[in-house]
């Protein structure tokens, strides 16, 4: 859907058509865009198997034969479907094959060569309980060498993975860690600007397309500057030492560095600063490399001017910064995690193993969450018999309830949380308890997620129409030899998930279909379903299924199953239309099993709030960065884990589990969290108390507070705490009383850079 | 005489449009060389006070960059921006210049082309619509406008 | 909270007419909240003055400053010298601004740059609704919290009229009718028996039909000292 949706936004008038078997959109936000790229892109989606494709001799055109139409009553505007209707042939500019991932042969062979464990294919077995290690002790997997899969999960599989093999570094943690030395900060905010600027060749990578030499002598006459200076390479460790040498030969105070950009090598020149003994923040990069040299390298004059333009307004900038101090907060030594549920009590156990204290927070009277609701497993992809959940669950929670680092709190819950990142204090709910009050540096959010109850198809009205979690239950209980059920009926995609794919129905569904199978292979099992979206090796279990003689239906979003609980007689009637046939067929069945999807657990809402941390439209944690960051929030020091995020298969909320247990634990391994710098301030004598900043601000970090004294003596000003403030400057371009500055980005620092510009004549104009 | 060479201020975000500029120069992109970028943490930093002094004081155009809508590194704050620079657009046109002469795109750091070709696009915009008529500033020095906080 | 909007732009640089020296004067309190005349607000008039006369050809030298209150003679006395310089006054203070400004600077010209629309409150960022006329007798007591005088288009006291329209009043589909808010609250609240009470034609005299209104303290006002 992506590539489509791309290949229409590069050239709308492109016309793409997609061909496939089944849509599986089966992950947080696919569903949606898959919509969209029908619904906004036009793009033509038809379930088929394509028969041939051959290539038109004179005009090159590629034909794709495949049978298409549509049955009466079938609805084709959305989406066309048949199997048996006759064949159609249309012609392309260009045909793009979606194939599946596979291992590559030197991939395979790192494998055998760290002797891991591959299955056929080349994937490297990994432990369903276990799911990032492989067969041997001390290597772990990750990614799309585990199974297929995207990026959200793979950038999980690492961060988990890291977890796991720090775990075993953890006594020796910081013992090959060195300290850099500074001398004492100079105190120069007396001092009138004495600016040196240093203007760098980078080979020829700058000299060869401007003028070095002028645009260093043009620099040495700008206000504010005592010396300007051109280096072959600045990040060299002799220009580095020289900047650093002249900077205590001239008294410098402030640094313009003209060379490459900031993105990568700020970093080293504030290092430079900082050893000879200047504030970081008195350094400005004036970027005449990578926007500039590289990007005008035909107009020799013009990259010149653009150059001194550029170092005129980094001077005029740099003249007007100011030192920062970045403030050392003690880092509390716990971690606190809500939900003990597998991934909850993973994630603790992943940090306790770490060496962290980690209180457990579960507000049912025992562990375990829907972990008590499984009772078998889909079978693992080598074939080896299913692992009991039940044992796991044992497994886990033993460790949990003896593991010395790890504080329990039962029947409780989160009331409020106050503090940030390194200093979060909780007050805990307990049942017939007085509160309890918990301090800690990071917080995880494991809460899960429920199975949802609704009346669809008669739920709730009959005891034969069941839930697959219930169905579940039924089936771990009975006992051999008992006579099964003559027919089952399956129901997918019911209630919320027919706008959203709740992502392990199907492949819940399958599970059950096949242990009914294997208790009474007599019984019939048909399933009713819209997409099966069995992703990564669970397609498998979809095979295994079909060889088994499940039966499978496709049913469309106009044409939905029906359930009749009035009829009498000896099953409950589920009339269905199917897709392949166009005929509507009546079923009667000793059993209906309704795929309801899980659901954001209850409450989970109100802790969000609690939190100030957001969730989606359905409900769901939403987490900071899809790609970048999918285990922790945008707020510092907040982390998800498990089906509070989206609903999950068990191995994949066990990955997700010491995921955030890893990026928790790279605040839990500091003593001290360094914070401030780039962040807002309120002016108090200016601000009016209007709640501007409270209502705009990302992170919800501005309060007004009405201890303090704002502008006539009104009650009440904003205040932002110095320590939590990402730097966004968002509240600033609100404030309608110009009472926020951002440090570094200040009103008159921002000007005075736009401002120089005009205060000269520009590129090419004579001097 | 020749034609003034137009003062064009692009603002760009951090963690996406100013990346981006980057990799323009990267790829070797080429784009006419009147663009000056200015850096922000984030477009949510955006004053439309600033922007207006930009213009008071001479700019021909801005190019406001930010993250992708949906992407920004600080959640929302590019959709905070484009809200602004609507209204940026609206005081010009009221004051009567051109809301042509200011625009705001979108990008990520991966998107150096798209960069190169808006900072083209751009330029060619303001080309047509023709320099400035409050350039060169009436205070030729880069004093700080009024309403800027002292230090 | 008092809600203001700028005029149009056009009508501002109607009122300054041939004035060369202009002072845009900002007020810190309810009209930076409503975003239509604090300290930002007053340097982008500013600024767009300055910008719109020098394209016109007839540069103004545009200045501004923003004090805590321009309803306060503490507030605005520092602003002596500054208006003595400047050809006109341009407020951007709600109405009692405006007045504050033209009574202490006798000899200044003072005009509004904004109007002074309501007494009401931001029901969410960028969106503010009328919820007080200041008609000097207040009813809210019998009707639920919610002013009938303010929200109701027809200021009744006793029930909704015939334009009452699945909750909406007749003058616009974006108003509520005041009357089925208050009747849904009371009946919330089991307090419909407030309703039938018959209000009696209410007395205007304490509201703008009684002429200007004055409130004195007698208990707050300082004693004049006594000279010798």
């Amino acid at each position: 859907a992506k590539e489509a949706v791309m290949a229409r936004e590069h050239d709308p008038e492109t016309s793409v058509h997609v061909f496939m078997m089944d849509m599986r959109a089966f992950s947080k936000g696919y569903e949606a865009y898959y919509q969209r790229a029908r619904e906004q892109y036009g793009i033509q989606y038809t379930r088929c198997r394509i028969s041939a494709l051959r290539e038109d001799p004179e005009s090159h055109d590629l034909f794709v034969r495949y049978a298409s139409g549509q049955w009466p009553g079938a609805s084709g505007e959305k989406e066309l479907t048949t199997d048996h209707s006759p064949l159609t042939t249309d012609s392309f500019d260009l045909v793009v094959l979606s194939v599946g991932m596979e291992i590559s042969e030197p991939v395979r062979r790192l494998g055998r060569d760290l002797g891991v464990e591959l299955d056929d294919y080349g994937f490297c077995h990994t432990a369903l309980f276990q799911p990032l290690e492989t067969s041997r002790p001390g290597i772990y997997a990750a990614g799309p060498f585990r199974e297929p899969k995207d990026i959200p999960e793979s950038v999980i599989d690492a961060s988990g993975a890291a977890a796991a093999a720090s775990a075993l570094l953890a006594p020796s943690r910081g013992r090959l860690a060195r300290f850099v030395e500074y001398p004492p900060e100079r105190a120069i905010t007396q001092e009138e600007p004495r600016l040196g600027v240093f203007v760098c060749h980078c080979g020829s990578n700058i000299a060869g397309f401007l003028d070095v030499p002028d645009v260093t002598a043009y620099a040495s006459h700008l206000p504010g500057v005592v010396h300007a200076d051109h280096l072959l390479y600045a990040c060299s460790q002799d220009s580095t030492a020289t900047i650093q040498r002249r900077i205590a030969e001239h008294n410098l105070n402030r640094v313009v560095v003209a060379s490459c950009t900031p993105l990568t090598h700020a970093p080293l020149f504030q290092d430079v600063l900082r050893q000879a003994g200047l504030n970081e923040f008195l350094l400005t990069m004036a970027n005449i490399r990578n926007q500039c040299s590289w990007v005008h390298s035909e107009d020799r004059q013009a990259a010149t001017a653009k150059a001194k333009d550029l170092v005129r307004m980094a001077v005029a900038r740099t003249v007007t910064l100011e030192p920062l101090t970045r403030q050392t907060v003690a880092v509390a030594e716990a971690a606190l995690v809500i939900g003990g549920g597998p991934a909850g009590m993973t994630a603790c156990l992943t940090l306790a193993d770490q060496g962290y204290a980690v209180h457990l927070v579960e507000r049912e009277p025992k562990l375990g969450g829907n972990l008590r609701h499984i009772h078998t497993l889909l079978p693992p992809s080598d074939g080896s018999p299913a692992p009991d959940p039940q044992r796991l669950l044992a497994d886990l929670e033993g460790r949990v309830t003896a593991h010395p680092r790890i504080t329990l709190h039962l029947e409780a819950e989160v009331e409020d949380v106050h503090g940030f990142v390194g200093n979060f204090t909780s007050r805990i709910r307990r049942t017939n308890q007085p509160d309890d009050s918990i301090g800690h540096s990071v917080l995880v959010v494991a809460v899960g997620a429920q199975e949802y109850r609704g009346p669809e198809y008669g739920y709730g009205t009959d005891a034969r129409i069941l839930t697959q979690q219930e169905f579940e239950a039924r089936l771990s209980s009975t006992a051999d030899g008992s006579r099964g059920p003559r027919r089952v009926v399956m129901i997918q995609c019911v209630g919320p998930a027919e706008q959203t794919c709740a992502r392990t129905c199907c492949a819940t569904a399958l599970k059950n279909a096949l242990r009914l199978k294997d208790l009474h292979p007599a019984s019939e099992v048909v399933v009713l379903y819209r997409d099966m979206r069995t992703y990564g090796f669970k397609e498998r279990l979809y095979t295994q299924a079909r060889s088994r003689g499940v039966v499978f239906m496709r049913y469309d979003e106009d044409h939905k199953p029906h359930v009749d609980v009035s009829r009498q007689g000896p099953g409950v009637r589920v009339t269905a239309w199917d897709g392949a046939s166009g005929e509507t067929m009546a079923i009667d069945a000793d059993l209906v099993v309704l795929s309801m999807p899980m659901v954001p657990s209850e409450g989970s809402r109100h802790l969000a709030t609690t939190l100030k941390v957001p969730v989606d439209a359905d409900g769901w944690f939403l987490e900071a960065h899809v790609k970048l960051r999918p285990v922790e929030f945008a707020n510092s020091g907040i982390y998800l884990a498990g089906a509070a995020h989206y609903p999950k298969l068990l191995d994949e909320s066990l990955a997700q589990a010491q995921a955030a247990a890893s990026r928790a634990a790279t605040i839990l391994a500091r003593p001290t969290l360094s914070s401030g710098g780039v962040v807002a301030m309120v002016n108090e004598a200016a601000c009016v108390g209007c709640l501007t900043c409270v209502r705009v601000c990302p992170l919800g970090i501005p309060v007004v507070d009405a201890a303090r004294v704002g502008i006539g003596g009104t009650m009440g000003t904003a205040y932002i705490e110095p320590t939590i403030c990402q730097g966004c400057g968002t509240c600033v371009g609100e404030c309608p009383a110009g009472a926020i500055e951002l440090l570094h980005y200040r009103h008159h620092q921002v000007e005075q850079q736009v401002m120089s510009l005009f205060a000269e004549p520009a590129v090419g104009e004579a001097r | 005489m020749a034609e003034r060479p137009l003062h064009i201020v692009a603002y760009c975000c951090h963690y996406c449009a100013y990346a981006a500029a980057d990799l323009a120069g990267v790829l070797r992109l080429r784009y006419p060389a009147e663009t000056r970028i200015v850096e922000l943490p984030c477009t949510g930093r955006l004053d439309p006070l600033e922007v207006l002094h930009a213009f008071e004081h001479g700019a021909d155009g801005v190019m406001v960059a930010g993250c992708l809508e949906g992407d920004c590194h600080f959640r929302a704050g590019n959709l905070n921006a484009r809200r602004r620079v609507g209204r940026i657009q609206e005081l010009l046109s009221r004051v009567g210049l051109e809301p042509g002469r200011i625009e705001m795109v979108n990008m990520s750091s991966a998107m150096g082309r798209q960069f190169a070709d808006a900072a083209a696009r751009i330029t060619e915009q303001i080309r047509a619509l023709g320099p400035s008529p409050l350039y060169p500033p009436i205070h030729a020095t880069a004093a700080a406008p009024d309403g800027a906080p002292p230090s | 909270m008092i809600i203001a909007e700028q005029k149009p732009f056009e009508e501002i640089k109607g009122l300054l007419g041939e004035a060369e020296k202009v002072l845009v004067v900002g007020c810190g309190t309810c009209v930076t909240v409503c975003f239509a005349g604090g300290e930002k607000e007053a340097g982008i008039l500013a600024t767009s003055l300055r910008m719109a006369t020098r394209i016109d050809g007839q540069p103004k030298d545009v200045t501004h400053q923003t004090v805590q209150r321009q309803c306060e003679w503490e507030y605005i006395d520092p602003l002596a010298e500054s208006v003595r310089q400047a050809d006109i006054v341009l407020s951007l203070g709600c109405g009692i601004g405006v007045q504050a400004l033209a009574e202490r600077f006798p000899e200044a010209i003072v005009v509004p740059g904004l109007n002074t629309s309501f007494l009401g409150l931001p029901t969410e960022q960028g969106v503010w609704e009328e919820r007080c006329a200041a008609c000097g007798s207040c009813i809210l007591g019998l009707t639920g919290g919610i002013c009938p005088i303010a929200r109701c288009a027809k200021q009744l006291l006793n029930g909704p009229c015939g334009g009452s329209q699945d909750g909406r009043c007749e003058i616009g589909h974006d108003t509520p009718c005041a009357w089925q808010l208050i009747y849904d609250r009371l009946k919330a609240q089991n307090r419909l028996h407030l309703l039938l009470e018959i209000q009696p034609a209410k007395n205007w005299s304490t509201s703008r039909d009684g002429g200007p209104r004055r409130i004195t303290r007698e208990d707050l006002r300082l004693a004049a000292e006594v000279s010798e």
